[in-house]
């Protein structure tokens, strides 16, 4: 009989990881809160940087658990050591006792409520990154009348003490420019602003996206970031904020502005470092041994990390994470047990 | 507009303010043009709800206009509030109410400061100590008169003789709310409501009747400015200031405005006269201005005191409409008397703005 | 780092208001002197924070941070927790303390508001009096605020205001034993020495510009150029 691993958190991370430590011939326990597998994925319409399907991505994954002992909506209700061994806890009643835990939690979408001055919550017009996925993937077309000049807000809680995340969330910049493209699509003659701090088009094929954006659908990128935002009498929006490039202020009315949500550390993160003691940096994402050498290894035995669990991270970056994840746990599982 | 959104925001400042005993100190500015509004203030408290406010005739400016126009370093004006905490402690008191924004700002901002670097506080005390041979206590609880109104806003609205209802039409007033930077914007956890979307005000115009309207300025400063207003070769900033503010709220066509800091209903008040005289528009109805009222005059209007008593008579802009439409009976033959109900004789009519 | 710069951070509110800025201009999209003035806080911060001397000794001449209404609505704002308008706050003291404010139109504004404030305080005890509340000066005061001026005595009266009197109350006579007090801390705390600098600063450019003193303040209060807004030439 094959050894069991405890994979927590059902995103592509851990299915990932799932997948690949049965191919090593473990077998996996996956487990995720939600009711589906695929994590944010999974409401996610397209993908950067080339606007292919998040479902193409997903859906083969997803079809491919033979092997993966799975349960949705499922918490883990405590970890304890044992000799050199975790018993995992599930809220289902179920419990492992497994050498090696993978924590693939992954994180949270920032509340963009949070940022008060944004009025995510108070102002109709005033949606966020992931609604407007839902909007694209459901087909459902907005409520609004005549939508003509368009938003798009850069770190919405990232790189904001204020809000408690200093982190950049890495992938808004360039989803913002994907996004910019596809509303661009839906509406042709309205004008589309993206407001950056710096546009952080680091992957392959991001900086083409830009490129394209500029060039092919006549996006505005305005060097500053959002000030306030408030709300005319007909529900329309002004939006303020600084061209830093001209060194001029701006309020320009406009009839959508989407907010860049970005990542957050998971709230349970806390909850999860406690039960096995292991530590979370200031920024709440887990502290793996090494960011470079060693970012799947945490500083307990047998405790394991993959995905954005450790910080904001790519769909790429995290498959791969989840792959290097699974060899890590296999070396450890092979390595003799001490004493 | 999604009203829970705000409410959600509400909830999450709410400041505690002690129920009873304060140490009460002025505003140079509200006692200047408002007098009325701090007699009113001390009256509801102490007359109304039976509250101990204790005033000391020792008691000074805070020196908070002085330090924002840079005529004062901020060591004085550090020493002068220590002074200010000096007597508070002094009387046996250890919640602190002023009547000013500013004040109110400057105060938090210091004990802040004083909180962070110890080694500051420790010379503050030494400069009170060789100036004043006084020795304080920093304030447990510290408010703005009008966190009080606030807090007792339903008391108020249980002995309402009027509300803020449009008496004809039975719809309730629509009220612009200005909070006055210097009172959440630097410390969002010290106000009621936070910085974004105060309620401190929003609070007494839903208690008593009334609708808020949220406008897009309505963030913005009134233009006060400090220096940009005292100083005459400024003042262009100051009015275009209240200028913008008046053209972002006109499209919501509200009935009045209520205001926080002693300043900004001058202000409001003042430039809406200077715009109209000098450009021929006006925000009101009918060649009206809008009112602008300081928190506790609307407090006395829904207590039913006598609008006179309360110096509406000192505003440039015309308040009349605004009583007829909460159908709030005056003498218009008292406006202008005096202290022995002599006549005095009336001020001249503007150009442009029209007035009763 | 410059010796200047070194002066400017011992002030608090640079401790308190300057942590790293990241130029994002967040407090120039809402500031009320940015859309009048020629003016940009992020700009003034981002001086600052190069340290550099003859950068930061050019702001102290100048105009620009004498533009600020110190509504700190920027602090609100800042992702980085800074203060800006504590920053140009510190700047002015510093700009004071040197002599330096002399130099520029604006920065000149300070003889006739030090005069107003700190003799207001010093004599009355308060900021804003009626007394020193000239009606000439201030003509937005409107109709019926010459008609309080001309009634001063009866309206204060008739509204339950103190003025001039003895006890607690509004606009009452303090004491003169607490504005002894007041005068005491002016002394130990820089404000007296603030007086004279700017005395003796303003006496000297007033010389240099070939004006009396009177000629001076009565300029540096009514007389503004075109050089200072937004919508000039």
């Amino acid at each position: 009989m094959s050894q069991n691993v405890v994979v927590i958190g059902g995103g592509p991370a851990g299915i990932e990881a799932s997948r690949r430590l049965r191919d090593l011939g473990y077998t996996p326990i996956l487990i995720e809160k939600t009711p589906v597998l695929g994590g944010h994925l999974a409401r996610w319409d397209r993908l950067f940087p080339e606007g292919i399907e998040a479902r193409t991505v997903l859906d083969p994954m997803v079809a491919d658990l033979d092997g993966i002992k799975y349960f949705t909506e499922t918490e883990v209700s405590s970890i304890n050591r044992l000799k050199d061994t975790w018993v995992v806890k599930l809220s289902n009643g179920l419990s492992a006792q497994v050498r090696a835990i993978l924590l693939t939690t992954g994180f949270d979408l920032f509340k963009a409520e949070k940022k008060e001055e944004y009025g995510y919550g108070i102002y109709e017009r005033v949606i966020t990154n992931a609604d407007l996925e839902d909007w694209f993937k459901s087909g459902a077309a907005p409520q609004f009348d005549a939508v003509n000049v368009i938003g798009f807000v850069h770190c919405v809680g990232s790189r904001d003490e204020k809000a408690g995340n200093r982190q950049c969330s890495k992938v808004c910049c360039v989803t913002a420019v994907k996004q910019a493209c596809e509303i661009k699509e839906k509406f042709p003659d309205a004008t589309v602003y993206c407001f950056y701090m710096d546009l952080r088009m680091f992957g392959r094929k991001y900086e083409d996206l830009y490129l394209k954006a500029q060039k092919d659908y006549g996006i505005r990128f305005v060097r500053g970031r959002v000030s306030e935002v408030s709300e005319d009498n007909d529900g329309h929006l002004f939006v303020k904020a600084e061209d830093t490039l001209f060194g001029k202020p701006l309020k320009i009315k406009m009839d959508l502005l989407v907010l860049m949500a970005g990542m957050a550390p998971a709230a349970d993160n806390h909850q999860l470092a406690r039960m096995v003691n292991i530590q979370t940096g200031e920024d709440g994402f887990y502290l793996p041994q090494s960011i470079i050498g060693s970012p799947c290894t945490s500083s307990r035995e047998g405790i394991f990390f993959a995905g954005a669990a450790t910080g904001p991270k790519t769909l790429p970056e995290t498959l791969s994470e989840a792959a290097s994840a699974a060899l890590a746990i296999d070396r450890y599982l092979k390595t003799p047990q001490k004493k | 507009m999604i009203y829970q959104g705000k409410q959600r925001i509400w909830s999450e400042y709410q400041k505690e303010i002690p129920t009873d005993h304060w140490f009460y100190v002025r505003s140079c500015i509200r006692q200047s043009f408002f007098p009325a509004s701090e007699k009113t203030f001390l009256e509801i408290l102490r007359d109304r709800l039976g509250k101990d406010v204790y005033e000391t005739p020792h008691h000074t400016t805070c020196g908070g206009i002085a330090y924002h126009s840079e005529a004062i370093p901020q060591e004085t004006v550090m020493t002068i509030i220590a002074r200010q905490f000096a007597l508070m402690t002094e009387a046996g008191y250890e919640n602190y109410v002023c009547s000013c924004i500013t004040s109110f700002g400057l105060y938090s901002e210091v004990i802040e400061d004083w909180r962070e670097f110890p080694e500051l506080l420790a010379k503050i005390r030494e400069n009170l100590w060789k100036a004043t041979r006084r020795e304080f206590k920093i304030p447990t609880y510290l408010a703005h008169a009008s966190d009080l109104i606030y807090k007792f806003r339903n008391q108020i609205a249980e002995q309402a003789k009027f509300r803020l209802v449009n008496k004809a039409t039975g719809e309730p007033l629509r009220v612009v709310e200005h909070i006055g930077c210097h009172y959440s914007k630097m410390f969002p956890s010290k106000g009621v409501g936070g910085a974004e979307y105060p309620y401190v005000l929003a609070g007494m115009v839903e208690s008593w009747g009334g609708e808020v309207i949220d406008y897009p300025e309505r963030r913005h400063c009134c233009g006060f400015g400090f220096r940009q207003y005292l100083v005459k070769a400024n003042r262009g900033y100051s009015v275009s200031n209240t200028h913008k503010k008046f053209e972002s709220m006109e499209p919501f066509k509200p009935d009045m405005i209520i205001t926080n800091c002693p300043g900004c209903p001058y202000f409001l008040d003042r430039w809406q006269y200077v715009i109209a005289e000098q450009t021929g528009k006006t925000y009101g109805e009918n060649g009206y201005g809008i009112p602008v009222f300081t928190y506790e005059e609307v407090a006395g209007l829904v207590l039913g005191y006598n609008p006179w008593d309360l110096g509406l008579q000192t505003h440039q802009v015309a308040v009349e409409p605004l009583l007829d439409k909460m159908g709030i009976p005056y003498k218009p033959e008292d406006k202008y008397k005096g202290p022995r109900g002599e006549l005095l004789q009336r001020p001249d009519f503007p150009m442009n703005i029209k007035c009763c | 780092m410059g010796k200047i710069y070194d002066r400017l951070a011992q002030d608090y509110r640079i401790k308190e208001g300057l942590k790293a800025c990241i130029s994002c201009g967040t407090c120039t999209a809402i500031c009320p002197a940015a859309e009048f003035y020629r003016y940009n806080p992020k700009k003034i911060v981002s001086i600052v924070q190069s340290r550099d001397d003859d950068a930061i000794i050019e702001l102290l001449k100048g105009d620009q941070i004498w533009y600020c209404g110190e509504c700190l609505s920027c602090v609100t704002r800042c992702p980085r927790k800074n203060a800006p308008g504590l920053v140009v706050m510190a700047l002015r003291a510093l700009s004071i303390e040197l002599g330096y404010f002399a130099e520029s139109e604006k920065g000149r504004q300070q003889l006739p508001l030090m005069h107003a404030m700190q003799r207001n305080v010093l004599n009355y005890g308060y900021c804003v009096y009626p007394e020193t509340f000239a009606y000439e000066k201030h003509p937005e005061y409107g109709t019926v605020g010459k008609w309080v001026k001309d009634n001063q005595k009866a309206v204060y009266e008739r509204l339950g205001a103190h003025l001039g009197q003895i006890g607690p109350g509004a606009l009452r006579k303090i004491p003169q034993e607490s504005l002894d007090e007041l005068k005491a801390i002016f002394d130990v705390t820089g404000a007296t020495r603030w007086m004279e600098i700017v005395e003796e600063k303003s006496q000297e450019k007033a010389r240099e510009m070939g004006l009396t003193m009177e000629e001076y303040e009565a300029q540096a209060f009514n007389q503004t150029s075109r050089c200072h807004l937004n919508d000039e030439d």
